[in-house]
C-alpha cells in the first residue's frame, strides 16, 4: 500500500513539470504565431483609400490616395491617420472605421461638420465605395478595396 | 473598447486548459505529500482558482476584447504556482491569498473597462504623479503606517494591510511615459558635454536628479533598497526606450553608484545588507543576520536537477520563506529543470510585452507597455538574483507568485493594461 502511493506521488511531481513545460511550449508557440500574424498585417497593403478630389495650396494634391486602416481619424493635427491641413478642418475632425464587415464614417464634433455626399453627418453613417466626403475646404471619395 | 460582439479567443482558451491541469496537479502533490492520502478536498482551491481564471476569459471574450490572448495565461499559471506554494509554505494564508486574487481580478475587470480611451491615462499625468508619491508617503503617516520587519512600507486598515510600493510603480510608468513622449522632440538634440562626461538637456537632467532624491529619500525614511532601485532603473531605461541614447543611462549609473556608495558609507543597515551578500560565513553574520540567506543557499544547492519532489523539500528551514525566498523553495523540490521552466515564463511573459509595445500605435503606448514590461523582468531579476546571493538581497516580491496582495493586484493591472495596448494595436491595424 505504502510503496504505491509513494509511486503515484512522484507520478504526479513528474506530471507537474511536464505540464509546466507543455504549457511553455505551447504559449511560446502561440506567440510565435502571433508575432507573424501581426508582421503580416503591419505589412499589408492598405484596407481602403480616400482619394483626393478637391484642394487647394496648404491642402492634400488633388488625386493622392491617402491610405485606410481599420480605424483612421481625419483632421489638421500631424498624429492623425489622415491629415487635412486646412484651417475649416479641426484639429481632429472625423473618424472612419471597419467594423462587423463594412465602414463607418462619424464626425468627432468638428466646428464646421462634416459631409456625406453633400449632407451633413448628424451621427456614425455608412460609407459605401465611391461616396464622397468632405471635410472643411477639402473633397476626398472614398474606395474600399475589400 | 468595449465591441457588443463576442470573439472567441481560442489560444487563451487553449493555455488556460494546461494551466488549470498545472494547479490541479501542483496541489495534488503538495496535499499528497503532507497527508497520507489524497481526497476530492485537495481540489477545492484549484477548482476555485480555475473559476477565477475562466470567468476572467469569459469576461474578455464577452466585451469583445481583440487584445493579446497568451498574457492571461502566463500571469495565471504564475499565480497558480503561487497559490501551491502558498499552500506549501503558509496554508494558513492560503484563503487570504485566494481572497486577494478575486480582489487582483476585480482591478482587472475594472481596468480592462475604465478609462474608455487610454489616452486619459497620459493627459492626466501629474494626477497620476502625485497620486502615486501620495501613496508612496502614506506609511510614513502615524495611524495607518506600520513598520514591518525593519521597513516602513506597509499601511493598515482595519484586517487589510497593504504594501502601497507596488501600486505607485503602476502610477509611476504611466506618468514617466506620459512625460517622456511629452519631451520626445528633444531627442534630436546631441547631449552636451563637461569633459568628457555628457550632459543631458535640462527637461532629462531634472527629472533624473528628482528620482534620485525620491529613491534616496524612499531609502532614508522608509528603509527600503529594493523600492529604491527599481523606481530608479525603471526610469532610467524608460529615458533609454524614449530617447535612444547611452549617455543618459551612464549619468543615471553613475547617481545609482553613487548613492549606493554613500548609503554604504552613512546607513548601518545597508552596510550590514553587503556584509552578508559578500561574508555570509563569517562567524558574527551566520547564526544572525546571514542565516536567511544562508539556509537558502542550502535549499539550491540541494536542488539538483529535478529536485527533491513537490512537497518533499525542506523550505521550513529558510525563516520567512513564504515572502521572500519563495523561489529557492521552489526551486529545491522541483530542482533545475523546474527552477528554469519558471524562469522561462517570465521570459515568455517580457518577450510578448515588448512586443506589444514595438506594435503599439501612438509613442506613449509603447512606453507604457516597454515600461511595465521591463518592471516586471526587472523586478524578476531581482529578487532571484537576491535569492541566489548574486546581488545583495532586497525585500521585492516575485510577481505573481510571491505570498501578498498588493503585489498580485499590482500584477493583475500590469496585465490589463499590456492588454488593453494590444488592443488598440489590433484596433488600428485591423485583426485576422
Amino acid at each position: 500500500m505504502e510503496i504505491p502511493y509513494q509511486l503515484a506521488l512522484w507520478g504526479v511531481r513528474i506530471a507537474f513539470l511536464l505540464v509546466l513545460y507543455i504549457l511553455l511550449v505551447r504559449s511560446f508557440g502561440a506567440l510565435w504565431r502571433t508575432l507573424r500574424t501581426e508582421s503580416e498585417l503591419a505589412a499589408r497593403p492598405a484596407l481602403a483609400y480616400l482619394i483626393v478630389q478637391r484642394s487647394h495650396a496648404t491642402g492634400p494634391r488633388v488625386g493622392e490616395r491617402l491610405p485606410l486602416r481599420a480605424a483612421s481619424t481625419i483632421g489638421r493635427d500631424a498624429g492623425n491617420d489622415v491629415v487635412v491641413n486646412d484651417e475649416a478642418a479641426s484639429a481632429r475632425h472625423a473618424l472612419i472605421e471597419l467594423s462587423d464587415g463594412s465602414w463607418w464614417v462619424e464626425d468627432e464634433g468638428s466646428t464646421n461638420g462634416t459631409l456625406l455626399n453633400g449632407a451633413r453627418l448628424q451621427r456614425r453613417e455608412r460609407i459605401r465605395d465611391g461616396d464622397v466626403l468632405d471635410v472643411g475646404r477639402v473633397a476626398l471619395r472614398f474606395e474600399a478595396t475589400l | 473598447m468595449v465591441r457588443a460582439r463576442p470573439v472567441f479567443r481560442g489560444t487563451e482558451l487553449g493555455l488556460l486548459f494546461w494551466v488549470a491541469l498545472l494547479a490541479a496537479l501542483g496541489f495534488v502533490a503538495v496535499v499528497g505529500a503532507e497527508a497520507s492520502r489524497v481526497g476530492p478536498a485537495a481540489l477545492v482551491v484549484p477548482a476555485a482558482f480555475v473559476v477565477v481564471a475562466v470567468a476572467l476569459h469569459l469576461f474578455l471574450v464577452a466585451t469583445g476584447f481583440r487584445g493579446d490572448q497568451i498574457l492571461l495565461p502566463l500571469g495565471l499559471a504564475l499565480t497558480a504556482i503561487g497559490l501551491v506554494l502558498v499552500e506549501r509554505l503558509a496554508p494558513v494564508l492560503l484563503v487570504q491569498q485566494l481572497s486577494w486574487l478575486v480582489v487582483a481580478s476585480g482591478a482587472f475587470v475594472a481596468a480592462i473597462l475604465v478609462p474608455r480611451d487610454l489616452g486619459v491615462l497620459a493627459r492626466y499625468k501629474y494626477t497620476w504623479a502625485l497620486v502615486g508619491l501620495f501613496l508612496l508617503a502614506l506609511p510614513l503617516l502615524p495611524v495607518v503606517g506600520r513598520d514591518i520587519n525593519g521597513a516602513r512600507i506597509w499601511i493598515r486598515l482595519g484586517p487589510v494591510s497593504f504594501e502601497p510600493l507596488e501600486v505607485v510603480k503602476v502610477f509611476l510608468v504611466v506618468f514617466f511615459a506620459a512625460y517622456l513622449e511629452e519631451h520626445r522632440e528633444l531627442l534630436a538634440t546631441p547631449p552636451r558635454r563637461i569633459g568628457p562626461l555628457p550632459l543631458p538637456p535640462i527637461p532629462y537632467l531634472l527629472p533624473i536628479l528628482l528620482m534620485w532624491g525620491l529613491g534616496m529619500a524612499v531609502m532614508v525614511l522608509q528603509n527600503d533598497i529594493g523600492a529604491t532601485l527599481i523606481l530608479f532603473v525603471v526610469f532610467v531605461a524608460m529615458l533609454y526606450f524614449a530617447t535612444g541614447r547611452w549617455e543618459y543611462s551612464l549619468v543615471g549609473l553613475l547617481l545609482l553608484l553613487l548613492g549606493s556608495w554613500a548609503a554604504i558609507e552613512v546607513f548601518h543597515h545597508v552596510r550590514v545588507r553587503v556584509d552578508i551578500w559578500l561574508t555570509p560565513f563569517s562567524n558574527d553574520l551566520r547564526f544572525g543576520p546571514s542565516y536567511q540567506i544562508i539556509q537558502g543557499l542550502f535549499a539550491l544547492g540541494n536542488a539538483g536537477l529535478v529536485g527533491a519532489g513537490l512537497g518533499n523539500g525542506m523550505p521550513e528551514r529558510i525563516p520567512l520563506v513564504w515572502s521572500d525566498f519563495v523561489f529557492d523553495a521552489f526551486a529545491e523540490e522541483v530542482g533545475f529543470v523546474g527552477a528554469i521552466g519558471l524562469l522561462a515564463l517570465y521570459l515568455v511573459f517580457v518577450f510578448r510585452g515588448m512586443a506589444i509595445s514595438l506594435r503599439a500605435p501612438t509613442a506613449f503606448l509603447q512606453l507604457l507597455a516597454a515600461g511595465l514590461s521591463f518592471t516586471l523582468a526587472f523586478q524578476t531579476l531581482v529578487i532571484v538574483a537576491g535569492n541566489a546571493k548574486l546581488i545583495p538581497l532586497t525585500g521585492v516580491t516575485l510577481p505573481f507568485v510571491s505570498y501578498g496582495g498588493s503585489s498580485l493586484l499590482t500584477n493583475f493591472l500590469i496585465v490589463a493594461l499590456l492588454l488593453r495596448v494590444s488592443d488598440a494595436t489590433a484596433r488600428v491595424r485591423g485583426s485576422p
